[in-house]
């Protein structure tokens, strides 16, 4: 932003740093062990009255010379031009707080210089006490220059008070400056041992040179435990937030920390190996193993450190994208491009050039463009624009080794258009695909005669609209599962609620007769659900035609999982497939009463919107195999499972084998968040549109979508899932706090902000699918909805206070055998066919009103009644109905 | 687009801005004496091996001179560190700015000052003249390079308004070579190099008359008269340079400024003084007459410096932020690090000379 970037797309910054920061790393720590390996040597040497091993000091210093004097030193320079170049504000800070300690660095530099090339000039000349004196102090210029580098170092991971008080001591001598010293200092043990047996190898004597090669080992062998020690120091010494941000959470760091694990121990072993009887070529190509090895080691090392650092470059100070913490905030209102100095678009007309800054400005500190190193192409290409959004809102947040974005809204979708169209060449499709639907069905309302019939029959769906995953080869979170409800009721001044002596049998509508044929829940139902099921049997043993079971609860029916798919065999996506129910006498067979109901049921679950592909059924709905294995890849990478994999061999999970979820009763494992705090919780921090529209990116409630699952009176008079549910980061909180024993909740809901309550910490935990919010909280005594009615934040206090489980005080008539299905009560508007939700009201009062209202009694009671016997608040005229159906 | 918007907004300092000045002149003086030399003694190296290079014995330099020319490479290095350093400190946001827009030159800096290295340390090592001469060539065409790359950053960095460059070429590869005072700036630094490294060559000669060893190379007042053509052309160059300078800048140095016009003046003054003395074949007053030219031309440098970027910068403008403490300890250390050398010195010294006496 301050500066002008260097735009090497291919290339990119980053491997031109790690270039050259490894091999200098490397080096200069054999500059340090090196001068002590000399020195002792020499002291060792001259004890021994040794000439031979005299001579190998003076060798080994003129190639120690060569390499470090003379690329040691240059390299290091070229750490500070590249940095300079690739991060010029990260270097401006750094110069301009540590000056003096890099001046102070900088003497040391000189005493380095000055003492190496006066021993090694004077080699021969010098006495042995002059030459111990020289060479100790080389040994002692080089660590105290590795003593102030190390304080700058460790202050770019962990600048301590220096972040409160800018003293230059409280960054110097900052949490893992002694750790991170006494650590390097035992490496470069290590390495001055392994440089050793360069020179070492060239001995001609044979006895000599296992004797000198035996002494290299001893170096390498006895600085490798404490290197260990004080790596493990140095590990703990990390704050609590940079271990589990930069290690835990970032596969990257590990990669590297076993890099330089097996390095470890491929010197250790190879360094036992060398102090063995070998032959001298052995010893040569283990010297040259060893050196790459070695190399190895400083690469997974110093890139450990690099990416332990990110989100900073300048740890919670500047941000990689060397844009300052502090800045943040008001560069989200000011927006990047009217600021930052460096650019030539201004506004965001120009999307792509607009776009193409905004790149520059965040992503390319990191990123390369198709090139060598962070390839950004890869990464993006399975998204659509959606999904590229989703990634830059959350972008920082649970994925914390990456900078937030920073900018407006508006800067954000623009980098998302340039990603969308210059990167992943495709077009912008910003909103979930509209649906065109085709005309609307009619819904033949089934006959009633209000003085001759003497049952009424009740039947729903239990949740309103039940979701399919619908590709079962790779993964399974719901299977075709419909559960049907039904209550028959004989009419009367008394009526009676009648369980004993009938059957009920249900069927479904043409052309849904054989699911089977349009599901893959089948043929892997064994694998997924660990049951061998006929074609078109449902997981509790129901088909799409059968009976009902009476409920334990002794006074409802239901018929469980009928495996109703919304496909039907001939004509397009209906996910309101309409069911026949009847009641007949057990004994004679008389049909006693007879309704329809609609078994609600969608494939449209929009993974596709940010995970790419397209719909699997007819351009409706149904998640694609592109869908579900871009879905696999990313849960594969983030959580370090192998589940696409395991799919390929025929293996799909059930995502409720791991995640517990009360709704197929599934335990899951200890560790793990249930299924719905995992699932929001983690795309909460991503989602990035708000209100209702972010429910309707994956569940099925799109306005313009294929299914248009709100279709209560609640969705008519305005209200949207929030109101009930709370916004999608409320909704995760809520869930989260329900699993905050478990480790993962934290790192979710750290970036989650609640925004009806003043906290994450009031936010009252929640258990999915049994604490949901209750309709009492706007209803109060079933009334009126209080004003700007907001259900969030009270929990029914268990199953048996679920709208869907509950009865009127009366203590029979479940309040969905009058009201309708939850998400659907009555009145609802059915978007495929207006009363499809409200055929028993319609059946039985010939109006699409809650059952019993506007008086109307006499639909169970054959007259009026006068007592709210049912619930409080019910002998009134409908408030509802000026609404236009 | 207005210049002095794109100048990155600079970070406070820690000490006045005076110091960074005082030591930014004394390390970059040592620096380009050094460098000049290193730079100066390799051509004059070269083109005495080119031009003569029948002759049975080592043409310019005995093999110890060239020895010491590596211990140039590495000072010079050394010291380019420090005043750089203090560069960074005042004028950071200009050259930072420069660098990028320069980036693949400037990176290349690095690997190419490598291997320059490396051939100095073959061209003195091998025993084939034809690998030597080649090391050598290598060498001293990559100080060429690195020479012209400063000069090109150290222009542009002054030059703000050029910077625009950026938005048509983002790759890292703008020069600054247009500009009028580009080429008389890189050979005035060419041509110091030259005198320099004449005065260098006739004190390492001196040096061994004095210890009484055979004398190899080119005499001192060879030496000398390098010194004084080369300070003669410099005259020249120095015009040459002063006269492709923006008017207004340009007068501040004949009149319009009186300090900066005298420093000019006296270092004119003292070149003439020092051609006088060489051709006179006086090393001692001609090498001091040198060093007070190079500190003067150096502040003159710095003035050059802070009347191009009047428009965009002063030292005023930066906030303070104090660390008298770390500085009195760097301070401190400076003296006990010079101490440290010195008697490292002093052990060598001692041993010379006890193997003399013995």
């Amino acid at each position: 932003m301050n500066y002008p970037i260097w735009e090497l797309p291919t290339i990119g910054g980053g491997s031109l740093i790690a270039l050259i920061a490894i091999l200098h790393v490397y080096i200069s720590h054999l500059a340090v062990g090196g001068g002590a390996f000399i020195w002792l040597t020499d002291l060792k040497a001259t004890r021994d009255n040794n000439p031979a091993l005299l001579n190998y000091v003076k060798k080994h210093t003129w190639f120690f010379l060569l390499i470090t004097m003379v690329f040691g030193g240059v390299s290091g320079v070229g750490i500070w031009f590249i940095i300079a170049l690739v991060n010029p504000a990260a270097t401006s800070s750094l110069i301009h707080s540590f000056v003096f300690g890099w001046a102070i660095e900088w003497v040391f530099f000189v005493g380095e210089i000055a003492a190496l090339l006066l021993y090694h000039y004077n080699f021969d000349k010098l006495d042995a006490k002059g030459r111990h004196t020289l060479a100790f102090f080389y040994f002692l210029f080089a660590w105290l220059s590795l003593a102030v580098i190390n304080g700058i170092l460790a202050f770019m991971l962990t600048p301590g008070k220096w972040l409160e008080t800018g003293n230059f001591w409280h960054g110097f001598i900052n949490p893992t400056y002694f750790s991170q010293l006494f650590f390097r200092t035992a490496v470069m043990g290590m390495i001055a041992g392994l440089f050793g047996y360069v020179t070492a190898v060239f001995e001609k004597d044979k006895n000599f040179r296992s004797t000198l090669i035996r002494y290299c080992s001893r170096w390498l062998l006895l600085s490798i435990p404490f290197m260990v020690v004080f790596g493990i120091w140095y590990y703990f010494s990390l704050p609590a937030e940079v271990r589990s941000v930069s290690f835990a959470a970032n596969p990257q760091t590990m990669a590297a920390v076993n890099i330089m694990l097996a390095a470890t121990v491929v010197i250790f072993c190879a360094g036992v190996f060398m102090s063995l009887k070998v032959g001298r070529i052995v010893q040569v190509l283990l010297t040259i193993i060893l050196l790459v090895v070695g190399l190895g080691w400083m690469g997974g090392f110093e890139y450990t450190r690099e990416v332990a650092r990110k989100p900073y470059v300048l740890g919670q100070f500047m941000y990689s994208t060397s844009i300052f913490k502090k800045d943040v905030e008001s560069l989200n209102k000011s927006g990047v491009l009217p600021v930052a100095k460096w650019t030539s678009v201004r506004d965001l007309h120009d999307k792509i050039a607009a776009g193409r800054e905004l790149f520059n400005v965040q992503c390319l500190s990191c990123h390369t463009i198709e090139g060598i190193r962070n390839d950004i192409a890869p990464k993006m290409e399975m998204f659509p624009y959606m999904g590229v959004m989703a990634q830059l809102f959350g972008q920082g947040t649970v994925q914390g080794y990456m900078p937030p974005f920073v900018g407006t809204r508006a800067e954000m979708a623009t980098l998302a258009a340039f990603i969308t169209t210059e990167i992943n060449n495709t077009a912008i499709q910003e909103k979930p695909e509209p649906y065109n639907p085709p005309a609307l069905l009619q819904t033949d309302i089934p006959d009633f005669d209000s003085k001759t019939d003497a049952y009424v029959l009740f039947v729903w769906n239990d949740l309103g609209m039940h979701c399919i995953s619908d590709c079962d080869r790779w993964f399974v979170i719901l299977p075709p599962a419909n559960t049907l409800e039904a209550q028959l009721i004989k009419r009367g001044a008394l009526p009676e609620m009648i369980t004993d002596g009938i059957e009920m049998s249900y069927v479904v509508e043409t052309g849904f007769e054989n699911p089977a044929a349009h599901s893959e829940f089948w043929t892997y139902a064994q694998q997924n659900f660990g049951v061998e099921l006929g074609k078109n049997i449902g997981l509790a043993g129901k088909k799409v035609t059968g009976s009902f079971d009476l409920d334990e609860n002794g006074i409802s029916f239901h018929a469980k999982m009928i495996p109703v798919m919304p496909y039907p065999d001939d004509g397009p996506y209906n996910p309101y497939p309409l069911f026949t129910v009847e009641a007949k006498d057990a004994k004679t067979g008389v049909v006693l009463a007879s309704t329809r109901v609609v078994a609600p049921t969608s494939t449209e679950m929009g993974c596709r919107n940010c995970h790419g592909g397209e719909w699997a059924w007819q351009g409706a709905a149904g998640v694609s195999d592109v869908t579900a294995v871009n879905i696999l890849k990313a849960h594969d990478r983030l959580s370090n499972t192998n589940l696409y994999d395991k799919a390929l061999k025929g293996q799909p999970q059930l995502c409720q084998s791991c995640h517990a979820d009360p709704a197929v009763g599934a335990a899951g494992k200890p560790a793990h968040l249930n299924l719905s705090a995992a699932i929001h919780g983690w795309h909460a921090n991503y989602m990035y549109v708000d209100g209702g529209d972010a429910c309707a990116m994956c569940h099925p409630a799109n306005r313009n979508g294929s299914t248009r699952c709100l279709r209560s009176l609640h969705a008519t008079i305005g209200l949207e899932c929030t109101h009930c549910h709370g916004s999608m980061q409320e909704h995760a909180l809520g869930l989260l706090r329900g699993q905050e024993e478990k480790k993962s909740a934290a790192r979710l809901m750290n970036n989650l902000k609640p925004t009806q309550v003043a906290s994450a910490a009031e936010v009252n935990p929640r258990t999915p699918w049994l604490n949901e919010p209750d309709c009492l909280t706007c209803h109060v005594d079933f009334g009126a909805p209080t004003p700007n009615p907001s259900a969030y934040n009270v929990w029914t206090a268990g199953p048996e206070e679920l709208y869907r489980m509950r009865t009127g005080v009366e203590g029979s008539i479940r309040c969905q055998a009058c009201h309708g299905a939850t998400h659907a009560i009555y009145p609802a508007i059915n978007g495929i066919s207006v009363h499809r939700d409200n055929i028993q009201p319609m059946q039985y009062s010939n109006m699409p009103y809650p059952i019993g209202a506007n008086f109307s009694c006499e639909v169970c009671h054959k007259q009026k009644k006068q007592d709210s016997i049912h619930h409080l608040n019910m002998e009134r005229p409908v408030r509802n109905e000026k609404i236009k159906m | 687009m207005n210049p002095t918007s794109l100048v990155p907004t600079p970070d406070a300092i820690p000490a006045p801005a005076w110091l960074f000045w005082l030591l930014g002149i004394v390390m970059f003086a040592l620096h380009i004496l050094v460098i000049n030399t290193l730079l100066g003694s390799s051509i004059i190296m070269l083109v005495g091996r080119l031009v003569r290079k029948k002759a049975e014995t080592p043409v310019v330099l005995a093999q110890n001179t060239a020895v010491k020319t590596m211990a140039l490479f590495a000072f010079g290095i050394n010291l380019g560190v420090a005043a750089l350093l203090f560069l960074q400190v005042l004028y950071g946001h200009f050259m930072y700015t420069s660098s990028v827009l320069m980036a693949v030159y400037w990176i290349l800096v690095i690997p190419l000052l490598i291997l320059a290295y490396y051939a100095g340390y073959l061209h003195i090592r091998s025993t084939s003249p034809t690998i030597s001469i080649v090391a050598l060539s290598v060498s001293t065409a990559i100080l060429l390079y690195i020479g012209f790359v400063y000069v090109n950053n150290m222009t542009l960095m002054l030059m703000p308004e050029k910077w625009t460059a950026y938005f048509a070429n983002r790759g890292g590869t703008v020069l600054n070579t247009s500009d009028p005072i580009f080429w008389p700036r890189y050979v005035h630094f060419l041509v110091a190099s030259v005198a320099v490294s004449g005065v260098f060559l006739a004190l390492v000669q001196a040096h061994r008359a004095k210890k009484g060893i055979a004398s190899t190379g080119l005499k001192i007042v060879t030496g000398l008269h390098i010194y004084a053509w080369a300070t003669c052309l410099q005259v020249l160059i120095g015009l040459w340079f002063l006269l492709s300078l923006p008017k207004d800048i340009m007068m501040s140095f004949m009149g319009g400024n009186l300090i900066h016009t005298i420093i000019l003046a006296l270092g004119i003054l003292l070149a003439l003084g020092a051609i006088f003395m060489a051709f006179k074949g006086k090393l001692k007053a001609t090498l001091y007459h040198l060093l007070a030219i190079v500190f003067l031309m150096v502040i003159n440098r710095a003035n050059l410096r802070s009347l191009y970027l009047k428009e965009h910068f002063s030292f005023q403008s930066l906030e303070l932020s104090p660390q008298y403490g770390v500085l009195a300890l760097f301070l401190l250390i400076l003296l006990i690090g010079l101490g440290a050398v010195y008697y490292m010195i002093k052990i060598v010294t001692k041993a010379n000379q006890g193997r003399a006496a013995s």
